[in-house]
């Protein structure tokens, strides 16, 4: 009983202690060491939290039946064996996230697929002209994308995310010696981030948000069909993006064989809404994204690296955890 | 700022806040005289809900160099009707040192 209910836990509200020492630790094993005898060791922190995170363990074999479901591939089902694979994807994603930070992950070693040129108009924004969304996901190296961006172009980008869990990683990031990329921790949107968000757009700034966690605290979400089942997305992006009449792009950065490959693409080109169309909007933009994670899960079936319950629909909101902002309403 | 005195200074604010109201949030069908000052924006009155005070406040701080920072109790206040807008705008004006 005790297990199932830890299992309802919202991803927000479970700490990040565990990948917190464990990327310390990789931190401080790379620094010392170099990756190479780095990975046996990662084998075994990976093993560790495999075999005690029950947890974790069911909510990729979740995935992993709903994809082979869904795709119709049987290849992809779940073995003990595919599950640790995930894992283990999930670990090496840590050692690389590092070495981006470090600047050891050049952009010549990353392929670029970039059909819109997106990355044109970023490179623009240097010289003026009004800033867009980037909408990135936990399916693949996220980390990757944001140190890319800032090492590789220095375009100012303002990197939106929920929650507290945030600090462990800043303390990391400010120790691998990062200190341009600006993260937002937003916990609601009012009026006065708003305003801030315009400003920044109106300078150039880019904004980076995640396009497939739901928010813990305003619920802000929308149920769509990922995978065949219904699941919760966030309505953030798409909100932001209609409120400031931005346009949006979706990033996402997988690893194929040994070898990163960033996907950009256009997806809203003009956002405009009416405010009786707005949530059928919303809906479907979040319906069109969770469509475009399907299709990119397959082409890297294991570095889905949200392992917390995902199809969770109806799951009730915890009471505020560790977080210790508000919600907070600009009006009734 | 203008030579009119402070009465019908206050009515043109809250006309132009009216009509700032139904431009951003694309209420055609209305005209300013539809939306009387003391109408209640929200609910029961014009039906706006907490996204529409999201896009309008970023529309009044954009158009009059303002901020409206955002507390709960105050903003609820603020939002209530147009002549509460008024009185917001007005404030955060000669609070900005316009």
């Amino acid at each position: 009983m005790a297990e199932h209910s830890t299992d309802k836990q919202h991803w927000a509200a479970q700490r990040e202690r565990g990948s917190f020492w464990l990327m310390k630790l990789t931190a401080f094993g790379l620094r010392l060491l170099g990756r190479r005898p780095m990975t046996p060791v990662l084998y075994g922190i990976v093993l560790y939290f495999f075999v005690f995170g029950r947890r974790a363990r069911h909510n990729v074999r979740q995935y992993q039946d709903y994809l082979a479901q869904w795709s119709g591939r049987s290849e992809l089902r779940p073995t003990l064996r595919s599950v640790f694979g995930q894992f283990m994807a999930f670990g090496e994603s840590l050692l690389d996230r590092l070495d981006a930070w470090h600047g050891k992950l050049k952009l010549s070693q990353v392929t670029l697929h970039d059909p819109d040129g997106v990355r044109q108009r970023l490179m623009k924004n240097r010289q003026g002209g009004r800033g867009e969304i980037l909408v990135g996901t936990h399916l693949g190296n996220l980390e990757v994308c944001r140190a890319l961006a800032e090492l590789g172009e220095q375009v100012p980008l303002n990197v939106l995310v929920h929650t507290a869990n945030v600090a462990h990683f800043n303390r990391l990031q400010s120790a691998a010696g990062d200190h341009q990329l600006h993260l937002m921790q937003v916990s609601e949107m009012d009026a006065a981030l708003m305003l801030d968000l315009s400003q920044r757009l109106d300078r150039g700034e880019w904004l980076a948000i995640a396009g497939d966690r739901v928010p813990l605290q305003d619920g802000r979400r929308v149920v769509v069909d990922f995978l065949g089942h219904p699941a919760p997305f966030p309505q953030g992006p798409w909100m932001l993006a209609g409120l400031l009449r931005c346009p949006v792009n979706l990033m996402c950065c997988l690893k194929i064989d040994g070898r990163y490959q960033i996907h950009l693409e256009s997806f809203i080109d003009a956002p405009a809404w009416d405010r009786r169309q707005r949530e059928a909007l919303i809906k479907g933009w979040a319906q069109r994204y969770a469509d475009y994670l399907a299709r990119k899960c397959l082409l890297a079936p294991r570095q889905w690296f949200n392992f917390h319950p995902y199809w969770h629909v109806d799951a009730p909101l915890p009471a505020t955890g560790e977080n210790d902002a508000q919600p907070r309403r600009v009006a009734p | 700022m203008t030579t009119q005195d402070p009465v019908s200074a206050q009515a043109a604010l809250e006309q132009e806040i009216a009509q700032l109201i139904i431009d951003t949030l694309n209420l055609e069908h209305l005209t300013v005289a539809d939306v009387a000052v003391d109408q209640p924006l929200f609910g029961e009155g014009l039906g706006l809900d907490s996204v529409d005070a999201l896009e309008l406040a970023l529309a009044l701080q954009k158009h009059y160099a303002i901020r409206i920072e955002a507390d709960v109790k105050a903003s609820r206040k603020h939002f209530a009707t147009v002549a509460s807008l008024a009185a917001l705008v007005q404030e955060q004006r000669s609070a900005c040192g316009s």
